[in-house]
């Protein structure tokens, strides 16, 4: 059977290109398991966790450069995959070295076992996403990726509203998936592939009936909308993630955004784009669909909503649920340009905003852990009580907003930039007054920390050096990639080329 | 009318108004009682398209395993049983507001499916489905079917995580 034979071939050498998931899967059983075996400690399962991701990044660093349709196309290997991949590892392993100092997480004898091991479920199943190019195995990481955050989200089981949220989370989820799988059997109707490669062969070659292909299309991207929360198909996001746990907030705030932008940007650049060899930089839109344009008008509304409903909340967390909300907004104007210039500054954005968002998340915790409140009223006069994490969060919050000296501002020159060469000049135009709009909302927290109770008799909160040395993990790097940014550059310039596989 | 129309037909009629039931009822026994025929129906429909091996799946699965689960879980929480489902809360305005983006979604689906030129396969109907979705399962498909076993782990343990009793 030569068949089998060449089968056998391409599986040998997709498996050697599997080795970061298997080291992800082994970290989800091992971190469970040793949380069993030793007992004492509620810490353990958390190193597990960190040592896995740290060989899963040794092995994702030996695979740069790679470029291979493995196990017969469900998944790509290639150096836009490999960004995500790093970015996601980066947040998770992040996200587990602020679990270790979270106060919320280590209450009342909790195990945190399963917590850790969710973490490295997730990171495999964003992993997955980053790489899939066959409609079913996209579901399939999907799913591995809501129902480790569904259950994540609720991890704190005794507070009402994370368990609130986590319900919120999995109805939500539970329709969307339910419209993408939808979507996902109209596209198979029409085309008869799952394989993103061979229905834009397909695309190419055949005439589809332009609207069953667009509501079919558009019900997936409702999928991956609900992901990266982009209006319409956000109104899970504000409760979530004020619900959940802080260190999860930060982490679907960034990580499964990446996994879903990643996923979007492959599904429109495989399936809809002319895959003719040479035409890599120009992406001419194979069907009829104006793909630019909804995408665009998607972009504006998410932007539009996340700021405008930002201002109204009280809550920090809250507050940057929309800011999140809103950002989606500015990431997905790189999107609608749909050309490399485009994709390249999602990547550059994304990089940035990894390091801004879980900053300011971070400090949220930290101020959380010492005075119990998200309120923004509750922050008055910490500039003074606890002068670094104010200063911190101002930085954090500059960068957010997008002016210099910041790698916020750098993120958002690159979008802003994409979009004005594409000739979209209305779309860098809403996008610039929505940075106003965030910049009065983001100065008001602020303002409570350094202009309000000055004089303020409360005493100053004190946190360990560790907890410090973590903070400027994220700081420095938010500072020196505002004015040093060409290595980010170059990488996002390196891995935008999506791997088509001619 | 041919026999299959009319099979068709049958199977549609039970699916719709059983599922009408479901979400409808205020008794919840009512509603896992008929979810029964609508699992039942779907199974119908299956076997009609020559999908035998979903079809069985479908049957062991839904109706033997979790429609079985759902009834158990309704009659040993007592307090569920004799609850009615309230439904009444929603205003007036929603109810309008749903009601007419489920009637254009609805449009939109029958326009879609009555004017479009769908794909159609080559290969001719097979005696039995289940030897060709064995062997797509190991080799063209194999690493989502080793992914599933995967995501079903997670499922698992978290729902044993949220099931468990605080210590």
């Amino acid at each position: 059977m030569p068949q089998l034979d060449i089968f056998l071939e391409n599986l040998k050498i997709s498996v050697g290109m599997f080795i970061p998931e298997f080291v992800l899967t082994a970290t989800f059983i091992l971190a469970i398991l040793f949380d069993l075996i030793f007992k004492k400690s509620r810490n353990i399962s958390g190193y597990v966790a960190l040592l896995g991701f740290i060989v899963t990044g040794i092995f994702l660093y030996l695979q740069v450069g790679t470029n291979y349709r493995a196990f017969a196309d469900l998944l790509v290997i290639d150096g836009f995959a490999n960004f995500f991949k790093f970015l996601i590892l980066i947040t998770s392993i992040l996200v587990v070295l602020m679990s270790l100092f979270s106060k919320e997480l280590y209450t009342e004898h909790r195990k945190l076992g399963e917590y850790y091991s969710m973490i490295a479920g997730m990171t495999f199943g964003m992993f997955l996403l980053c790489g899939a190019s066959n409609l079913v195995m996209i579901y399939l990481a999907i799913e591995t990726m809501s129902i480790s955050s569904y259950i994540l989200a609720g991890y704190t089981k005794e507070v009402k509203r994370a368990s609130e949220a986590s319900l919120k989370y999995v109805i939500f989820g539970a329709i969307s998936s339910g419209i993408m799988i939808f979507g996902i059997s109209l596209i198979f109707g029409l085309t008869g592939h799952l394989n993103l490669f061979e229905i834009n062969k397909f695309l190419a070659t055949n005439d589809v009936n332009i609207f069953a292909l667009g509501v079919s299309s558009l019900m997936i991207v409702a999928g991956f909308g609900y992901k990266i929360s982009a209006v319409p198909f956000h109104f899970w996001t504000p409760d979530v993630y004020e619900g959940a746990p802080i260190t999860i907030t930060a982490y679907l705030s960034v990580a499964s955004k990446a996994a879903g932008f990643a996923v979007l940007l492959r599904f429109l650049k495989v399936t809809f784009i002319d895959s003719i060899p040479g035409s890599d930089s120009i992406w001419t839109t194979l069907s009829g669909i104006d793909w630019n344009f909804v995408i665009a008008v998607l972009s504006v509304l998410t932007m539009t909503l996340g700021n405008l409903v930002a201002v109204w909340n009280t809550n920090l967390k809250r507050r940057l649920a929309y800011s999140s909300i809103a950002y989606a907004g500015y990431l997905l104007m790189g999107v609608a340009v749909l050309d490399d210039t485009g994709a390249a500054s999602v990547l550059i954005y994304f990089f940035v905003y990894m390091l801004m968002n879980l900053g300011a998340f971070y400090i949220v915790m930290l101020i959380a852990n010492k005075i119990g409140s998200e309120d923004i009223e509750d922050y008055n006069g910490l500039g003074y009580r606890a002068p670094v994490l104010g200063v911190c969060m101002t930085l954090f919050l500059i960068s957010l907003t997008g002016l210099p000296p910041t790698a916020g501002f750098i993120g958002k020159l690159f979008v802003f930039s994409a979009v004005i060469n594409a000739g979209y000049l209305w779309l860098a135009v809403i996008g610039v007054l929505n940075s106003v709009v965030s910049l009065y909302y983001y100065v008001k927290i602020f303002k409570n920390m350094y202009l309000k109770d000055v004089e303020s008799q409360k005493p100053a909160l004190e946190y360990s050096a560790p907890a410090i040395i973590l903070l400027m993990v994220f700081a420095i790097p938010t500072l020196v990639f505002g004015i040093f940014y060409g290595p980010i550059v170059d990488w996002a310039n390196n891995s935008v080329h999506i791997f088509l596989g001619h | 009318m041919d026999i299959f129309s009319i099979v068709f037909y049958l199977f549609a009629v039970i699916i719709v108004v059983s599922a009408a039931i479901v979400v409808m009822s205020k008794n919840i026994m009512y509603s896992a009682f008929s979810l029964l025929f609508t699992f039942f129906g779907v199974a119908g429909i299956y076997v009609l398209l020559n999908a035998d091996f979903i079809a069985v799946t479908q049957i062991m699965i839904y109706i033997g395993g979790i429609l079985i689960l759902i009834i158990f879980g309704v009659m040993l929480t007592s307090r569920i049983t004799g609850v009615d489902i309230k439904s009444g809360t929603t205003g007036k305005v929603q109810i309008a507001f749903a009601g007419v983006i489920s009637l254009v979604i609805a449009i939109t689906l029958i326009f879609l499916f009555a004017n479009t030129k769908w794909f159609t396969s080559e290969l001719k109907p097979h005696q039995s489905t289940i030897e060709d979705i064995g062997k797509e399962l190991l080799t063209n498909y194999l690493l989502a079917f080793e992914v599933a076993s995967v995501l079903l782990l997670i499922a698992i343990i978290g729902a044993a995580f949220i099931a468990r009793r605080k210590s």
